[in-house]
């Protein structure tokens, strides 16, 4: 199974390279890091903390940005272009399909979130003297939850457009993130064990702020990870077995 | 209990196959394809012919799995090739095969050989060979956005064939090629055939097909429209073809009052005489001082059956 996954995953690592979206969204979320420490308002003792929580958020947007460019539109591409009618008919089966397509997105968000994540601690140590280590933890938290993102997308796009998958993309996250907005507080109808929350993946106050994230917490992290990407990607499966190619 | 048997001997067996689109929620179906049957008995060539629309292409892709059935079985190698583990040992080229752009040639040809579980160890070398056989050596690194249609026609047969598989399916294989690219495609077919390898092959091109197939299975409007062995379909019952060199302008009288669509050319005449008269007309021809080149049953062109049988068969679609 890993020798037909794989290879299908290394295919997506290889086109994305080769797409200049990737590279660009990376130089210029590394100009904007450069530019965090020039911002007018910081507080003296405060630097550091502030710098490390707008360079979480650089580090999402820059996530975001190349899981969505790469995971909405594989799929649709490859299925318009009939590329996959080759990869399909030489066995490989379509559930299959879609996991190796969303690992070679999972993959390329991994080296894009490493590769900033060096340059913001270049940046943190050249202008405050010190080893970030807790920015590497907020890393872990975003790739994972580009993961679930990656695994939404791809599952959306085995049935439709990259517009319709954006936009439900975006959504699930505005939805993900609303959790204490939209359902208050508890009730007695209490929803929020039920909620598909991706709030388990902000790691923004200990990273920025505190001492960094437990262990026991990154593992949990890693549970809510499994659980949604893998339900997303069962879905997808499903959905795209179902379809004509 | 007979077909059970059949199906298992085949290389393809396709039983029932039926594929019914609908246009829009709550408007009637329709069959593009309705109760067809396949046989291709191993290490054969068997052509599907058919006009634009009969339902080729979407017979192919149900049976490889690329478009879900509404009924039917679809059997390669006694697998269930619907599928995923059915379709291992099969090379399939889909008409205008298309690669990511960004890859050469070689990079193709691994990522395929990846996929088909190609041992490592044989996959350059496979590959290498590979490129060679299909005409593209020395081209293994170049991008395939460079390719011209022709050269990735010629990609799309190796890609087919990278898995070494029992059973080769090709949709137009020879679409995009020049006439030498055309030869080079039907002696490839022929050398598989001679390995045992089994070719289904699909193609508008009829002289292709009558050159390669051992037996054709022609559709028409998503059905079966007529099988069989190539040459019992084009043979003509009861009439025997004659071609002879005569001395002088026409045929001796005896021979011309049996013979009928006659053609001469540089001398050489051609014609059709009822089966029965055939000692009676090489006699005649001896006694006239001429000489018979050769007697053969005569033959409908594919191309004439094929025009014959689609007119016949709209009538009967039109009146279904």
């Amino acid at each position: 199974m890993m020798g037909r996954i794989l290879p299908i995953a290394s295919a997506v690592v290889a086109d994305s390279l080769r797409r200049k979206v990737v590279y660009v969204v990376l130089v210029f979320a590394a100009l904007l890091a450069f530019a965090i420490p020039s911002l007018p308002d910081y507080g003296l003792g405060v630097q550091s903390a502030v710098f490390r929580e707008v360079a979480l958020a650089l580090a999402y947007v820059t996530a975001l940005v190349v899981t969505l460019s790469l995971a909405a539109n594989r799929v649709p591409a490859e299925v318009e272009r009939r590329t996959v009618y080759n990869v399909v008919a030489k066995g490989v089966s379509r559930p299959e399909y879609l996991l190796g397509t969303w690992l070679g997105v999972f993959m390329v968000a991994g080296g894009a979130m490493a590769a900033f994540t060096i340059i913001e601690q270049v940046v943190g140590y050249i202008t405050y003297g010190e080893i970030m280590w807790q920015l590497w933890q907020g890393a872990f938290a975003v790739w994972l939850e580009m993961g679930v993102v990656a695994a939404l997308a791809v599952a959306v796009s085995a049935i439709t457009g990259p517009v319709v998958v954006v936009t439900a993309s975006l959504a699930a996250l505005f939805i993900g993130h609303s959790r204490s907005t939209l359902l208050g507080g508890e009730g007695a109808l209490d929803l929020s064990p039920f909620y598909p929350s991706l709030d388990a993946f902000n790691v923004v106050n200990p990273v920025a702020h505190g001492s960094g994230v437990p262990l026991v917490y990154l593992v949990s992290m890693v549970a809510v990870f499994v659980g949604m990407a893998g339900l997303s990607l069962i879905v997808g499966s499903i959905l795209f077995s179902r379809r004509d190619l | 209990m007979s077909d059970a048997r059949d199906d298992t001997s085949a290389a393809i067996a396709i039983q029932g196959a039926r594929k019914a689109y609908r246009p829009i929620v709550g408007a009637p179906s329709r069959d593009a394809v309705c109760d067809v049957t396949i046989r291709v008995a191993p290490g054969t060539i068997h052509g599907l012919l058919g006009p634009n629309g009969a339902g080729k292409t979407t017979t192919l892709k149900m049976l490889l799995g690329l478009v879900k059935p509404t009924a039917g079985t679809f059997r390669i190698m006694g697998e269930d090739s619907t599928r995923p583990a059915g379709r291992r040992d099969v090379g399939f080229m889909p008409e205008q095969p298309y690669f990511p752009q960004h890859l050469t040639a070689a990079h193709a040809l691994r990522l395929y050989a990846r996929l088909s579980g190609v041992p490592k160890g044989e996959i350059a070398s496979r590959t290498s060979a590979l490129l060679e056989r299909v005409g593209l050596a020395g081209r293994d690194r170049v991008t395939l956005d460079t390719f011209s249609r022709g050269m990735l026609q010629r990609l799309g047969i190796a890609q087919a064939l990278i898995n070494e598989p029992q059973v080769v399916i090709l949709d137009e294989p020879a679409s995009g090629l020049d006439p030498v690219g055309q030869r080079d495609v039907r002696n490839l077919m022929l050398a598989l055939r001679d390995a045992g390898v089994t070719v289904l092959l699909s193609s508008h091109q009829l002289s292709e097909v009558e050159t390669v197939c051992d037996d054709v299975t022609i559709m028409n409007a998503g059905r079966v429209a007529a099988e069989g062995v190539l040459d019992s379909l084009l043979n003509i019952e009861g009439r025997t073809s004659v071609r002879a060199r005569v001395p002088g302008d026409a045929l001796p009288p005896a021979v011309a009052s049996r013979a009928e669509s006659i053609a001469v050319s540089g001398g050489l005449w051609v014609f059709s005489v009822p089966d029965e008269s055939v000692r009676f007309v090489v006699d005649a021809m001896d006694d006239a001082g001429g000489r018979v080149v050769s007697v053969m049953p005569m033959r409908d062109s594919l191309e004439d059956y094929f025009a014959r049988l689609l007119a016949m068969t709209a009538g009967e679609v039109g009146s279904r």
